[in-house]
């Protein structure tokens, strides 16, 4: 079951890191719950949630928007999706979902994110299986990002859920 | 990358194939691949989180995922329609999770997320600046191809949020003083 409160942190973690790293005003456009697979944009960046909230999210964008976003973050005009372009795309994916998970962490749910992964090719069919997922459009003057949410609660005593152990670090 | 995260995958990825359906795997030649992965038909999309992090991909010919689905569920299916993705998604999530028990115990803790499936062939995936080490496994279904795009977590970055912050020592130990 997807859970419609997790779905906040990450608008407000979007438009606060888009507003920061690529000053874009970002409004919320229409909301959705898909259960069949999606079809991928030209751009999707991937990312998985491990912890308390378990499950993948999804940023899909057109090149367009990608290499505008990209050109406005580093200050330099690209007109080509080349790696550093990519990198970028990819870290903003990164930052944005990071900036999420602080903000579930404060609701109480906790949780990790892997390195982002990056899928480019349009029409590609992905499927998150049994997790149904709510898609948001986000509008922003450079164009529009879809974000996939296809998250749930872990289940309690789940080995996920449990098996997070705080780590010390030892600092030089 | 080093070998010894590579291992546990090749020898859950067999146990589990011949468990599940029978079939012995024959390992082809591990190579090094530092660009972007050109998707196979199928591809199942696991990530790890923990000492060691990064990504996992198995990718199927239609003809592999086809016919070991059909034999994980002991049923002919001829098109890869919920079933047969759940099922496919099923036989990466336990090589993977099969793959993290045996990290575990060489000391790497990790959690494994849920998998997440790809159709379609000709997409591209970057894992960026993870380089991935690519194991060819051939049977008589067809190819399944492994992914380990995966390194040990650099702790001080990736979980900094997570990180309990020290109490400053003189703010707990003189409640007296002011008073």
């Amino acid at each position: 079951m997807a859970n419609v409160k997790f779905m906040n942190p990450f608008v407000e973690a979007a438009a606060e890191v888009l507003a920061k790293e690529a000053g874009a005003t970002v409004e919320r456009g229409t909301l959705s719950l898909q259960k069949s697979s999606m079809t991928s944009d030209q751009i999707t960046v991937l990312l998985s949630l491990v912890g308390q909230v378990q499950g993948v999210v999804l940023y899909g964008l057109s090149i367009e928007t990608a290499l505008k976003l990209v050109s406005k973050m580093m200050g330099q005009e690209f007109t080509e999706f080349d790696n550093l372009a990519q990198s970028g795309v990819a870290e903003l994916g990164n930052v944005i979902t990071g900036c999420a998970t602080v903000k579930l962490s404060k609701e109480g749910f906790d949780a990790e994110i892997s390195p982002p992964t990056l899928v480019q090719g349009e029409g590609i069919q992905i499927s998150t299986l049994d997790f149904p997922r709510i898609v948001v459009q986000l509008k922003t003057e450079m164009g529009d990002i879809t974000v996939h949410l296809a998250l749930r609660e872990s289940p309690p005593g789940s080995e996920s859920g449990k098996n997070y152990v705080p780590i010390a670090i030892q600092m030089k | 990358m080093k070998v010894q995260y590579l291992i546990p995958f090749v020898e859950a990825a067999y146990e589990v194939l011949k468990a599940e359906v029978n079939i012995p795997m024959q390992r082809g030649d591990l190579s090094l691949d530092k660009g972007a992965y050109i998707t196979d038909d199928v591809t199942v999309i696991i990530s790890l989180v923990g000492d060691i992090e990064g990504i996992v991909f198995y990718g199927f010919s239609n003809e592999a995922a086809l016919g070991i689905a059909s034999s994980m569920l002991g049923e002919n299916l001829s098109e890869m329609n919920g079933l047969a993705q759940s099922g496919i998604a099923e036989l990466g999530n336990v090589i993977t999770g099969r793959a993290s028990v045996k990290l575990s115990k060489s000391g790497f803790q990790s959690t494994i997320s849920p998998p997440t499936m790809l159709l379609g062939k000709g997409a591209t995936i970057s894992t960026l600046d993870f380089p991935r080490v690519v194991v060819p496994l051939t049977s008589n279904m067809g190819r399944i191809t492994i992914h380990l795009a995966l390194r040990e977590a650099l702790r001080q970055g990736a979980n900094a949020a997570l990180l309990k912050v020290p109490e400053a020592p003189g703010l707990k130990d003189t409640p007296g003083k002011d008073s």
